[in-house]
């Protein structure tokens, strides 16, 4: 999957490095990557202690593994929550794609009359505070009888991710050669089909990226899924929250739950790892 | 010092009235038609809720007694601007602000620069920087509430190890407003870093690494290296990796409500928005708070934009 990306990060200067100072930035480099992971390290550790070895201090190593905390977490009943985002996150990515690149084709390709202002009111957006549109939308949500209910999420993410796929869908089609559309069009392909046969595979590697940050952002939204669901539509976050409220004292199974929420993320990441950092570069620079 | 600073672009495009071609007019129909579903979906879900925030806030109203809803006009910014409450939730948050964006620009630098040099296990390190940047928000905030409270959690105690006991095992780092901060910091620091070093190495991948050679041959120490080299020839990278991390750090919001819930001078603009409008549903008060909040990220845009040139649309012209 990841082997057609082309390298993300260049290797200038990697080159005539000389070999010690090398070895020296190498280690630096792990040891930093490991204080960053640590945390998450003991997490999965402690999510499989007992709970009296989790409670421990200093922590136990060694202690006897066990699966209680994560038995007491799906026995909490996580699965409609989980699945409510699961809805939300990948319906709302589905979305964003299917508005967001023919707009960012619009922006790049075939440019709107002032395009720099019309993506600049795209991206302006994406940096409203997230807290200052909770109540009209509750409010409205309220209103039209769509509070605790999954669709409502939907709309809301798509909205909300929409402004940073179509910032970096757009660097993405930039990359498209000019020569490859005229051809096409001298060959009277329609839009259609130059979308499908020449512009795809070029971009296929942003659809990529920006699709898992659209994922991410959707699947760890907390603010607005705990505002506007209730019983029914609630997300995994907001399970999530509750649980870690009531459990609290319960290291092993807090550790679990989150670890198991968080999983989804975490190996969508690893199966992008490559397009999703190509997607951020080039979403940043160019 | 620097004096290659203006990479903006002009913008010299006069206003053109060339009448348009049939063929350029189609072309502009169809951009708009393409364009036209993402702009009504953002218009609907962006636009509305700012307008009505708006109107909300010229009212005194209070969820629990729609009787009681009084036009105040500006009352309720007044109020807010008065408040020492909102004043100490502003210096919260930019404290928050200006402390994390130092060190993820520092660290997230370093990282970017390592990542640039080595090559030996690049994807590796890669994907390991990466984790911190998919755990949720939430979860991230809990395992640093629950690894620096005192009962449960394991700073203290390495603390205690490495000071040779000199630290106190019971101390409470959220029983005071500065350790507090500190926590969070550290966790939204933890967080954000790898992405701001993911991005700041996509900046790093323009820079000449013909000059830099040509200044090290120079005699050029490292420092100056860094300051006249590389740092001016990735400004764009940075301006937007520091303009996108000050936004998204102004709304700061799970992180503190996790771990503090506000206690001890910790509630930052957003959590002060959410408290006004959830939970004490004053909605003329909170949408005010609401309108407040977007005024300020609204003007910390227009500064990066305009005067530090930020372009964000680059790309064909």
């Amino acid at each position: 999957m990841t082997a057609t990306a082309k390298p993300a990060a260049p290797s200038r200067g990697g080159t005539d490095t000389p070999r010690r100072s090398g070895l020296l930035l190498t280690a630096a480099a792990w040891f930093v990557g490991v204080l960053f992971v640590f945390p998450v390290l003991w997490m999965i550790l402690t999510s499989f202690h007992k709970e009296t070895d989790a409670a421990s201090n200093p922590p136990k190593f060694f202690a006897p593994l066990s699966l209680d905390g994560y038995r007491a977490f799906f026995d909490a009943g996580p699965w409609p929550p989980i699945l409510n985002s699961l809805t939300a996150s990948i319906v709302s990515t589905v979305l964003v794609i299917a508005l967001g690149l023919p707009a960012a084709y619009a922006l790049s390709i075939r440019p709107v009359k002032k395009w720099s202002d019309v993506l600049f009111f795209f991206l302006s957006t994406k940096f409203l505070p997230v807290v200052a549109g909770l109540l009209p939308v509750y409010l409205f949500a309220q209103k039209v009888g769509m509070l605790d209910n999954i669709w409502l999420l939907v709309i809301l993410y798509t909205s909300m991710n929409l402004p940073i796929a179509v910032w970096m869908l757009r660097s993405f089609l930039a990359e498209v050669p000019d020569e490859m559309l005229e051809a096409a069009q001298v060959d009277g392909a329609g839009l259609l089909r130059t979308l499908r046969e020449i512009i795809a595979p070029v971009i296929m590697p942003g659809i990529a990226s920006a699709g898992l940050i659209c994922f991410i952002f959707s699947w760890n939204e907390l603010l607005f899924a705990r505002v506007l669901t209730g019983t029914r539509a609630g997300t995994a976050p907001v399970f999530l929250t509750g649980f870690v409220t009531s459990q609290g004292l319960f290291l092993a199974k807090v550790c679990a739950a989150s670890l198991v929420v968080s999983l989804p993320v975490l190996a969508a990441g690893f199966a992008a790892q490559d397009k999703l950092v190509q997607g951020l570069s080039m979403g940043a620079v160019r | 010092m620097s004096t290659a600073i203006d990479t903006g672009r002009s913008t010299a495009a006069g206003p053109k009235k060339a009448k348009l071609s049939d063929r350029a007019r189609g072309e502009r129909s169809l951009g708009w038609k393409l364009a036209g579903p993402a702009f009504l979906v953002m218009l609907f879900v962006t636009l509305y809720p700012i307008v009505y925030a708006i109107y909300l806030s010229l009212f005194n109203y209070r969820l629990t007694d729609p009787t009681g809803r009084r036009f105040v006009f500006l009352g309720n910014y007044v109020t807010a601007l008065g408040d020492p409450l909102f004043w100490q939730a502003f210096v919260t948050t930019f404290i928050i602000v200006i402390v994390t964006l130092i060190f993820e620009l520092i660290l997230g630098m370093g990282i970017a620069m390592v990542m640039n040099k080595i090559v030996i296990p690049r994807r590796t390190l890669r994907t390991v920087v990466l984790i911190p940047y998919s755990i949720i928000t939430v979860v991230s905030a809990f395992s640093w509430l629950y690894a620096a409270k005192f009962d449960t959690g394991f700073f203290n105690h390495w603390l205690n190890f490495f000071t040779f006991g000199a630290w106190d095992l019971n101390y409470d780092w959220f029983g005071g407003r500065w350790s507090s901060l500190l926590i969070i910091c550290l966790s939204e620091i933890w967080k954000t870093t790898p992405f701001m070093s993911l991005l700041l190495l996509a900046g790093l991948a323009q820079v000449d690494s013909a000059q830099e050679e040509a200044a090290k041959v120079d005699g050029a120490t490292w420092w100056q290296r860094l300051t006249k080299v590389i740092l001016p020839n990735m400004k764009a990278a940075l301006m937007v990796a520091v303009l996108f991390r000050t936004l998204d750090a102004v709304r700061i919001y799970d992180n503190p409500y996790v771990m503090t819930g506000g206690a001890n001078k910790t509630l930052t603009l957003s959590m002060l928005v959410g408290t006004e409008t959830i939970d004490r549903v004053e909605i003329g008060m909170g949408s005010a708070l609401a309108v407040i909040l977007f005024l300020i990220v609204l003007i910390i845009a227009f500064i990066f934009v305009k005067l530090f040139k930020v372009d964000l649309t680059g790309g064909r012209n």
